[in-house]
């Protein structure tokens, strides 16, 4: 998995891999914690640079604070503002502690400034994710996919892997559910980990002619997916941002999300078990592809806004004289 | 409520005896020590002198650097709360412990109640500053012991669950100070120490702790400050833990003659120590409040504080010395001066007062 991602956006193979793998959350956090000090107590850093909100942002953002280092958090100040989420713990500990904070909307500017953050440390810069997409997109071709798994011209998509939605068997049977009633409406195509897939197994779903359980794909062939979707239904964050900028129709199968701007300016929309058909009849029988306003900065240009804050920043910070940097 | 208990370090243990009576009448408390930093030998004098109960569980947490002390008592934490299931987990402070366990319990969604939050000292490059800010966001409640500190929090956005509670332990010196007014007890208090005896007025207590001053070059600076304040007359008592004894010895650089080391003190002695000696120094945030409540005069050995109010006003007697052997001089000169220190803390042990913040029993009825 990991590989086919580094093949396919052009990445370097990373100088350290520490190899942390699966735990409970408290043996990852600190399994990686243990692993990075290492490291920069060893090499120590001019910056570290953080990306969301997985264990791995915890544990570096703890980290680097503890050896004096400063870290700059890339997707800043996303709230849910349900503390039930793992995430959200790792989101707002990331942004405590960081010395600098790039947003990707002005909801996340603001939900900083409402916990103190002092607004020069703040950079409204767009969103990364959507340079990678807009780099890739000439790729994303859906004929070939649709083809190799058998799909007709008008399918859905659907990714499950929150534990909200996979881990308990109640929740697992209403989401089994809905599933069924999507899957009368238009056939359907679900990349599954083969962890969440015991659950839902279990909940009563099965691989069908109009639900394709497939394996997890890379990152060219799941958005050449989702670019050719009639709809997409999701619990991920990032594919909110990308059926946004792709003009596809996203339902979102959470209570809340972090990511507010792509309802207001996109093409998503929260919904419970219960609500999917209904939601997706309204998709239906509207327009294939929605027009509406885009996030403002989504223009591919995120990286590029980034790179140049830290480049001033570290040239502020090593030119002699220089007042000292706030507290990191 | 089922409430887990976490300490890890001989301050939160003096926290955990000031709340526990007032927790335990209105709670079930599961009380869990993570064997961060406490010496085993010093641990019956302590339970002993605060009539704490003996933890109910006790992890492997001591040693190692910080992400290896944080990472093993957040996995070792994690099984044990998982299997506890408490209704909220209670943490003190700001050492690595309080972030573990702060950690942990955000995560498996357990309410925190987090005591003495608030707490700033703006000072990043301090660990404890991490640990706290974080602890102090993931909290349900967030209990203040200042108004300075609930201040703080509302800069940061923090006003929902955020009380103004007082301090614990002031609560537990308030309950304290009586059996040790008397030359008696210190000297009880003090039986153990070498270079006595000890009398009111005629010494000054020393104790110093935190990461920033056992580096070799602070080590040097605060010998030397020690040195240019100690007299024959006046000798200092200096309550050192046996790390920073090996650092210091590490470093090959002696103490002065008038300078005599002891091992740390138990709660009640330490208390005996700072209302009878003539001044106190300390980098102890702890210790920095006890000798304000007592009247006793201060230097702090720190560049900042998180406990401003005790250097606030016109009657002030702690004050920010840093590791600066001419500041400190001059301050000691103008709060205890040698004609005068024992009969100021002869008045002091024999008038001294502490009022309750009643800051226990607020905190147990607040959780309840």
């Amino acid at each position: 998995m990991s590989d086919i991602f580094f093949r396919e956006l052009d990445l370097p193979t990373p100088d350290v891999n520490l190899g942390i793998g699966s735990g409970t959350h408290g043996e990852q956090t600190a399994g990686a914690m243990v692993g990075l000090e290492r490291e920069w107590t060893a090499g120590p850093p001019a910056l570290v640079v953080l990306y969301g909100d997985v264990n791995s942002t915890l544990a570096a953002s703890l980290v680097a604070a503890k050896l004096q280092i400063p870290s700059a958090h890339v997707e800043a100040g996303l709230r849910s503002f349900d503390r039930s989420m793992p995430e959200e713990i790792n989101r707002i500990v990331s942004d405590l502690l960081a010395e600098l904070l790039f947003t990707t909307s002005p909801e996340a500017t603001g939900h900083l400034r409402a916990m103190g953050v002092p607004t020069e440390r703040i950079h409204f810069v767009g969103n990364p994710m959507i340079d990678t997409l807009m780099t890739q997109r000439a790729r994303f071709d859906p004929a070939p996919e649709r083809e190799r798994l058998g799909l007709p011209a008008t399918y859905g998509v659907v990714t499950l892997h929150r534990p909200s939605n996979v881990d308990d068997i109640e929740s697992a049977r209403a989401v089994v559910g809905a599933l069924g009633a999507l899957a009368a409406r238009l056939p359907l195509v679900i990349p599954l980990h083969p962890r969440g897939a015991a659950r839902l197994a279990e909940a009563g779903l099965h691989d069908g002619e109009r639900l394709r359980i497939v394996e997890p794909l890379g990152y060219v062939a799941f958005l050449s997916l989702v670019a050719g979707a009639r709809l997409v239904l999701t619990d991920s964050g990032g594919i909110q941002e990308e059926t946004t900028m792709l003009d596809v129709p996203c339902l979102t199968m959470r209570p809340n999300t972090e990511r507010p701007i792509t309802i207001s300016h996109g093409t998503n929309r929260l919904v419970r078990p219960d609500e999917v058909a209904a939601a997706a009849d309204e998709i239906l029988a509207g327009p294939e592809r929605p027009e509406g306003p885009r996030p403002p900065l989504w223009d591919g240009h995120a990286g590029e806004r980034i790179a140049d804050v830290v480049v001033v920043w570290l040239g502020a910070r090593r030119a002699p004289g220089a007042p000292a940097t706030s507290p990191a | 409520m089922r409430i887990a208990t976490i300490v890890g370090t001989r301050p939160q243990l003096i926290k955990a005896a000031a709340l526990q009576p007032d927790l335990r009448a209105l709670h079930d408390e599961t009380f869990i020590d993570t064997g961060q930093h406490w010496d085993d030998a010093l641990a019956g004098v302590f339970f002993r002198d605060l009539g704490l109960v003996r933890p109910d569980l006790t992890l492997d947490g001591g040693g190692g650097t910080a992400a290896e002390q944080t990472g093993r008592i957040m996995v070792g934490l994690e099984a044990a709360l998982r299997a506890i299931v408490p209704d909220i987990v209670l943490v003190f402070g700001d050492t690595n412990s309080t972030l573990a366990a702060a950690l942990v319990a955000a995560r498996l969604g357990a309410p925190i109640a987090h005591v003495e939050a608030g707490l700033r000292s703006f000072d990043r490059r301090m660990p404890e500053e991490v640990n706290r800010i974080v602890t102090d966001h993931l909290a349900r409640w967030a209990f203040a012991p200042t108004e300075a500190a609930v201040a703080n929090l509302a800069a940061e956005g923090l006003t929902d669950g955020v009380h103004l509670v007082g301090d614990v332990m002031r609560d537990l010196a308030a309950r304290t100070v009586e059996a040790v007014r008397d030359e008696a007890a210190l000297a009880d208090a003090l039986a153990g120490v070498p270079g006595g005896p000890w009398r009111t007025g005629a010494f000054l207590f020393a104790t110093i702790h935190r990461a920033e001053n056992r580096s070799p070059a602070a080590i040097g600076a605060w010998l030397a400050l020690l040195d240019a304040v100690a007299r024959p007359d006046r000798p200092i008592l200096l309550a050192l833990h046996p790390g920073t004894r090996a650092v210091l010895d590490a470093t090959g650089l002696s103490l002065g003659p008038d300078v005599v080391v002891t091992e740390p003190l138990g709660y009640r002695a330490s208390l005996a120590a700072q209302l009878h000696a003539a001044a106190v120094l300390t980098d102890s945030g702890g210790i920095q409040r006890e000798a304000a409540w007592l009247g006793t005069p201060c230097l702090v050995l720190r560049s900042s504080t998180e406990w401003v109010e005790t250097l606030a006003g016109d009657g002030a007697t702690s004050v920010l010395v840093g590791l600066d052997a001419v500041a400190a001089t001059a301050a000691l000169a103008r709060l205890a001066p040698a004609e005068r220190s024992i009969d100021d803390a002869r008045a002091r042990a024999a008038t001294r007062m502490i009022e309750t913040d009643g800051a226990t029993a607020a905190i147990a009825r607040l959780l309840a």
